[in-house]
């Protein structure tokens, strides 16, 4: 292999169970995304746009969809002579072999894929964030300061900051402090779970942390803690664009609904910065001699015959005459019957909702329907609640 | 591994499609949305498992090698045999320009010689039709026939007697065991109702012989000059199969209209693209958007559309934007057109990046919709 200054590794060994019955038999960065993308798309195409061409994809949770939907890396460019993308999932070795332990264990598991570029740099990403970045951007910042590790933040509403990885900085943007959570945050600026490594140091970094039992392997709570106790470089690195992280079911929802209306707050319609996806290959969409579409994302396959208003549609949905989708997500092949309403809710693939079933209510939590999921006619599932074959099934015995 | 190969001829440019085809082949004439003409014909060769397949260009053929480009769509970009595009090279034989498919085929003898399968499937890129050749490949074994031609009932609307006679057409009248005994070539009125879909199977060295021996008397087309001669001294088996499913001859405006609207019927469209997939050049555009304001109602619209206005009965190929108070009836708008507030558009094509600036108002008639050419702004 050739030298490279640069190579990513994608983290997508999460389970995502947070998700609910959306992750249930696919990875969470397998999970449809905007109508035509799954989540993986958009670190992978930020990777493509940001001239990035090696990729290591980490997998070990239901990684069969992940792996075929990856397969060549063609959808991204990144079908490459000298480089492209890799699955890289847990592997034996001859003194012996083990699942990864946690973020930096996983990293940790293949220094002998990273090895083999020689990169300068190492670019950590996560399969659960919605944003579109230039990586060549942050890696500049991260070269002309000179420091060992870049991690990107982004401010967020104090009020949240609580639930985030907090980094506490020096006006020359230097990290002097990292809380992990904190109660009472200091400063409002999240971590994206985004990092540049210079790699020598984070190699050095990967081998001590293995070696201490009493590690959780983890990149937030022992390698970047370490780092700073050690006096290293550590730099915060801006991003004030749309960053998402959708990792529960009500911020997967929100980041659909940012993507609708006249002036997105995320626009994914950027000739500049395309997102790339499999194609589905089915004929475009079309909309029914009595169909009512407004404010809505709808892509190839559909066939609508109801209303949508609100909503994205993905690929091959049938919403029947008579049915109506508000504020709602349909994933891929799903078949909403006559009459039936969707409000407020994520149903999965290949879902048949039968006839005058209702979903959603138009306040409350979000509604969920799980993959695959044979609704009979005149189904009632009400906001927050769950329902896929299996519940459906226990509520039929009561 | 199939024992069969493609060859696709793509017709030069053909007027009675007017703006349309002035700079592109009708093989890369931009129908139903999303595709082009020989989507059709290549996924059906792809999708009966040929994995050899070479595509005759001649004038004009830029914007199919752009839409082809390694024919990765299609699955063809392998290392064993995959897509072959054959553009007119000029040889002491070949002046460069066909005046027939047999030229054509003479000229790329070289690709025909040098392909393993022993037989052939040799189409042109006129129709729209979804099907594998499976069957009629078994047939032209059962039957031991030299020559296979496929064909279909006409339909009065089928055949549009007014186009050129570039590509022509040949009707056929089969008895009950399937043998071809006449053949007319554009006839002013058809004797026989079985319409040729100019698809043939036919043995690779066979077909060789018979383009080799065709040159050297002179003759240039396939149909009129080769097979209907072999039909009427019965030297060769010519057999027909019959396609009933749908399909539709595009060489008119007229008809060119007419199938981008049956299109939007649910029977048609489902028999055209669930049958087997139709492969095309992928654009990466975001879903279709909705605006608030939209209207559309019986209408096919493709990804990256943004749609604030009123659609009604019409085809908006990808990336069309429509903005708040225009109205589009009965209308085909092909990519990256812009209709700008409070236009009015009725019985128009649209050929790719046709803007109409607000309040425009342009009605066509049904029978003589108006094609504005590519990259126009009104």
């Amino acid at each position: 292999m050739r030298k490279k200054n640069c190579i990513a590794m994608l983290l997508a060994g999460g389970q995502g169970s947070r998700l609910g019955l959306l992750t249930k038999t696919v990875a969470k960065p397998a999970v449809p995304f905007g109508g035509k993308y799954r989540i993986i798309d958009f670190p992978l195409s930020n990777c493509s746009n940001s001239g990035i061409d090696v990729v290591g994809v980490l997998t070990q949770y239901q990684p069969l969809e992940l792996n075929s939907y990856i397969g060549s890396g063609q959808t991204w460019d990144l079908d490459l002579h000298n480089g492209g993308v890799f699955v890289l999932p847990p592997y034996m070795s001859g003194a012996g072999g083990e699942w990864y332990r946690g973020t930096a264990n996983a990293i940790y598991q293949n220094m002998a894929f990273i090895e083999q570029y020689d990169p300068d740099y190492v670019l950590i990403l996560s399969g659960d964030h919605i944003y579109k970045m230039d990586y060549s951007k942050m890696l500049d910042f991260h070269i002309k300061n000179g420091a060992d590790l870049t991690v990107a933040v982004r401010p967020v509403p104090w009020e949240v900051a609580p639930s985030f990885g907090i980094m506490n900085t020096d006006e020359e943007h230097c990290i002097t402090e990292f809380e992990e959570k904190p109660k009472q945050p200091k400063s409002n600026l999240a971590s994206m779970g985004v990092y540049v490594f210079t790699w020598p140091v984070l190699k050095k970094y990967l081998t001590e942390d293995e070696a201490n039992p009493n590690s959780q392997n983890d990149f937030g709570k022992n390698i970047i803690p370490t780092m700073l106790n050690e006096g290293r470089k550590l730099m915060a690195y801006a991003f004030e664009d749309y960053w998402k992280d959708v990792g529960t079911i009500a911020s997967l929802w929100e980041a659909h609904m940012d993507i609708l209306g006249e002036n997105p707050v995320f626009n994914l319609a950027d000739h500049y910065w395309r997102i790339y996806a499999r194609s589905p290959i089915m004929p475009p969409h079309y909309a029914g001699p009595n169909a009512e579409i407004v404010g809505s994302m709808i892509t190839e396959g559909c066939e609508v015959y109801g209303t949508v208003k609100n909503s994205v549609l993905f690929a091959g949905v049938v919403v029947e005459e008579g049915a109506s989708v508000i504020d709602a997500v349909v994933m891929p092949g799903t078949v909403i019957k006559a009459g039936a309403s969707v409000t407020r809710a994520i149903v999965s693939e290949e879902c048949v909702i039968g006839e005058n079933s209702v979903i959603g209510e138009a306040e409350g939590a979000i509604a969920l329907i799980g993959y695959s999921t044979n609704m009979p006619a005149g189904t009632h599932v009400a906001a927050g609640e769950q329902a896929d074959n299996n519940t459906l099934k226990g509520a039929g015995a009561k | 591994m199939k024992n069969l190969m493609g060859i696709v001829y793509t017709t030069k440019d053909d007027l009675t499609l007017r703006e349309m085809t002035a700079s592109r082949a009708v093989a890369a004439l931009p129908v139903a949305a999303r595709y082009r003409m020989i989507d059709f014909v290549l996924s059906n060769l792809v999708n009966t498992g040929i994995k050899n397949v070479g595509v005759i260009m001649q004038k004009n053929y830029h914007s199919l090698m752009d839409h082809l480009g390694s024919g990765k769509e299609w699955d063809l970009h392998t290392r064993i045999d995959g897509l072959r595009i054959l553009p007119p090279f000029l040889t002491r034989e070949n002046v460069g320009e066909y005046s027939g498919n047999l030229d054509a085929l003479r000229s790329n003898a070289g690709f025909l010689r040098r392909s393993k399968q022993d037989y052939v499937v040799f189409t042109g890129s006129h129709t729209v039709f979804n099907a594998k050749f499976d069957e009629m490949f078994e047939q032209h074994l059962a039957t031991n026939a030299d020559i296979t031609v496929m064909y279909a009932k006409a339909r009065p609307t089928d055949v549009d007697y007014s186009a050129s006679t570039s590509a022509s057409h040949a009707f056929a009248n089969i008895d009950e065991e399937g043998r071809v005994m006449d053949m007319e070539v554009n006839p002013n009125v058809a004797t026989y109702p079985n319409y040729l879909m100019d698809v043939m199977i036919i043995k690779r060295t066979l077909l060789m012989h018979l383009v080799d021996q065709a040159f050297s008397h002179g003759m240039h087309d396939m149909y009129r000059d080769l097979l209907q001669k072999y039909v009427h001294n019965g030297l060769l088996r010519v057999y027909g199969y019959e396609f009933k499913g749908y399909h539709r001859r595009i060489e008119t405006v007229k008809n060119y209209f007419a199938f981008n609207m049956e299109v939007i019927d649910h029977s048609v469209r489902s028999e055209l693209f669930k049958t087997n997939p139709i492969y095309t050049k992928v654009r990466d555009e975001v879903p279709a958007k909705y605006l608030p304001g939209a209207r559309v109602v019986n209408s096919l619209v493709a990804d990256g559309c943004e749609i604030a206005g009123t659609v009604e009965n019409s085809v908006l190929f990808r990336g069309v934007k429509v903005a708040p108070g225009a109205v589009i009836r009965n209308s085909i708008i092909m990519q990256d057109g812009e209709i700008q507030a409070n236009c009015e558009l009725e019985n128009v094509i649209f050929d790719k990046a046709v803007t109409i600036r607000s309040y425009g108002r342009l009605i066509g008639q049904r029978q003589y919709p108006i094609v504005i050419g590519k990259n126009v702004t009104l």
